[in-house]
């Protein structure tokens, strides 16, 4: 046994010192590869509406409450998350237009860079789309992920800010992302990391994500998503207050 | 915080191995936190040595009072507001002043402020077994059951670092002395208007407003109260919290008052609560797009307070009341509407206690508060030690809430009718 571990030592380093030298990948390639190791193109175009639901929890303030989203292929959505103590804060893309309400800072919508970034991640089945939403895509580097050997991809947007996604060596799939949120509070560095991914409707997607942002970290568990259930229309209509705001622009 | 270290007393329960283990790790985790968390660091603040000299008074703690003075101590040295270790039982911190009866959230009815030195009855709330009692604004509040109440604030007041926040600390204090179980009683000895001591014997009742909890920040209850007087609106809060219920009834209060002539906000007392809420009910006055109350700055980024104006807006004067007890998100609010040229303040200077902060939970139990970042108002100011100074000053004496004054409210009052005339 043990002469039987030390041979696979051997070749586990000859395959190390092999990647060390292997040229990086192209971007499309893993990107391309993201989309198969999801479960394929096929797959995705299969799947015309998403609804999901989950948890929400900032383990180190104990602060908990549940998420809700809907999207389809409109290119609509809409999400609400409840947390205790704070109430309701939903945010949506309504024919083009991203909004935001909620009970802490009331109603606005979405303009400039952070327009372009809603749009951007509410395109329904963004993964088969990468081409069309960046102008650029460019592998850096791998870097260890906890744990785990990922490609580094900085992907250029048509309009907004870079952002850089982490891909498993061996899985493909995405497990990290480190972007900026444009908003009018400010220019602030977010990352996101990925894991749990599941079969939902014949494609995988990450069940656990956690967030940091200005130090602080929330989780979120997906505990149902459903697709190609029918979402009825006005689903995506926002609040009467965004409404006035859209009326007025 | 520092009400916490000038009060704490010694619990003489032996500590098992496991407590002792779990207060070494809290106390690792407040120095770490600090470490990587604190936007900059006070000038000439050695935060190693901190740990190397009060780690071991937690390695040899014989008490979780003990152990948890030792990291009091170790926050202490940022003579930062918003840093606070809260013991799991919050009356085990205050020692037997506050031991003895304290039990519940019960209150009789009373508020109270520090005028020269004394804790001062400014308010009696209507219906209240307090005002059943005969309880007058303008009474002096002497001995709470068995604890005198003059040399508790002087005991209190020697400790306070940073002096703008010791109306704030006092009054809170004296507040929190006077807390019992709904239904229970508390005696009190005031000296009434002519100078005369009162003994009465009042009943504790339900705080007044829902129960809100908000992660682990302990229970707190929230309420709202608006009115319209001589076509002026006014509206009054006592924490920026529970955010369905007070932003919706702040809206409706705005709404129904489209055509005043004014709005005063009442701030007094009001020590903050959810920062994001200032922009929130800022969004109800403010018109313009991209206007800010202020930035807050962490360690590696800002978030600028931007105020994103409703779709109907008030935009008669607004005036602010302030005073001692107005702290945190309640000042970040007003001297944000001051700078921006949106509201005249008018009362006493405010606290100076206004960082962002989380409250988390320590391994042996205990919450932990810590300031996560520094606070610019728009006009340049930091908040933290300075406040908001009102455009009229107007400090509350006994004698005016003896005669059935609130001078600050009036002068409020008086300035938005002048606004009508001259409109």
């Amino acid at each position: 046994m043990r002469r039987f571990l030390l041979v696979l030592a051997g070749v586990a380093c000859a395959g190390f010192l092999h990647a060390a030298d292997e040229p990086l990948p192209k971007a499309e390639t893993l990107l391309d590869g993201y989309v198969d190791a999801t479960g394929g193109r096929a797959a995705y175009e299969k799947r015309k509406s998403e609804i999901m639901s989950g948890t929400i929890e900032f383990a180190a303030t104990g602060m908990k409450g549940t998420v809700a989203s809907y999207s389809d292929v409109s290119n609509n959505n809409y999400t609400v998350v409840e947390l205790e103590g704070i109430g309701k804060i939903e945010s949506g893309v309504y024919n083009g237009q991203p909004w935001e309400s909620s009970s802490l800072q009331g109603t606005r919508l979405r303009e400039g860079a952070e327009k372009a970034d809603a749009i951007r991640d509410s395109t329904f089945n963004g993964p088969l789309y990468w081409r069309k939403l960046y102008s650029k895509a460019e592998t850096v580097g791998v870097e260890d992920v906890n744990g785990e050997a990922a490609y580094k991809v900085v992907l250029t947007p048509n309009e907004g800010k870079q952002q850089t996604i982490f891909l498993g060596k061996k899985s493909g799939l995405m497990i990290k992302r480190v972007a900026t949120i444009s908003n009018p509070m400010g220019e602030i560095p977010m990352e996101m990391g990925m894991a749990n991914y599941k079969d939902f409707g014949g494609v995988r997607m990450p069940a656990s994500m956690t967030q940091k942002v200005m130090g602080q970290e929330f989780s979120i568990s997906v505990q149902d998503l459903k697709t190609n259930t029918e979402i009825p229309k006005d689903r995506f209509e926002p609040p009467a207050e965004v409404k006035k705001l859209m009326a007025a622009k | 915080m520092l009400l916490s270290v000038a009060l704490t007393a010694a619990l003489l329960a032996a500590m098992t191995p496991e407590q002792r283990s779990r207060n070494i790790e809290s106390f690792d985790y407040v120095w770490t936190t600090i470490r990587d968390k604190h936007w900059s660091m006070p000038a000439g603040l050695d935060w190693d040595k901190v740990r190397d000299e009060l780690r071991p008074k937690v390695e040899t703690a014989t008490s979780a009072s003990q152990a948890r003075t030792a990291m009091l101590d170790m926050i202490g040295r940022l003579k930062q507001s918003h840093f606070n270790i809260v013991p799991q039982d919050v009356s085990e911190v205050l020692g037997d002043a506050f031991k003895s009866e304290h039990s519940g959230e019960g209150d009789p009815g009373l508020d109270v402020r520090i005028i020269d030195g004394h804790a001062v009855v400014v308010s009696v709330a209507d219906g209240s077994p307090a005002q059943q009692s005969g309880v007058r604004p303008g009474w002096v509040i002497r001995k709470a059951d068995a604890v005198e109440i003059d040399p508790l604030l002087r005991k209190i007041s020697a400790v306070i670092v940073e002096p703008r926040t010791r109306g704030l600390m006092l009054s809170r204090a004296v507040l929190f002395l006077m807390q019992r179980s709904a239904g229970s009683t508390i005696k009190l000895e005031f000296l009434d208007g002519a100078n005369q001591p009162v003994a009465k014997e009042i009943r504790a009742i339900d705080p007044r407003g829902a129960a809100v909890k908000f992660g682990y920040m302990p229970q707190v209850h929230i309420w709202f109260e608006s009115a319209k007087k001589d076509n002026i609106g006014y509206a009054r809060w006592n924490m920026f919290m529970d955010p369905p219920m007070l932003m919706s009834r702040f809206g409706d209060a705005v709404q129904s008052c489209k055509e005043c002539d004014g709005f005063v906000i009442d701030l007094r007392g009001n020590p903050g609560g959810l920062g994001v809420m200032a922009m929130g009910i800022a969004g109800w006055f403010i018109s313009r797009p991209d206007q800010k109350l202020g930035v807050m700055k962490t360690r590696d980024s800002e978030l600028k307070f931007v105020v994103f104006p409703r779709s109907e807006v008030f935009a008669n004067p607004l005036a602010i009341v302030v005073d001692e007890g107005t702290a945190s998100t309640s000042e970040i609010f007003a001297e944000g509407l001051k700078d921006l040229g949106r509201a005249r303040i008018f009362g006493s200077p405010t606290a100076g206690a206004a960082l962002p902060s989380v409250f988390e939970r320590l391994p042996n139990g205990d919450g932990f508060q810590y300031a996560i970042a520094n606070y610019i108002a728009e006009g340049g100011k930091p908040l933290e030690g300075l406040g908001v100074t009102p455009d009229v000053e107007i400090n509350l004496t006994r004698k005016a809430l003896l005669a059935g004054h609130d001078p600050a409210l009036e002068a409020a009052f008086d300035w938005i009718r002048e606004q009508r005339k001259t409109k």
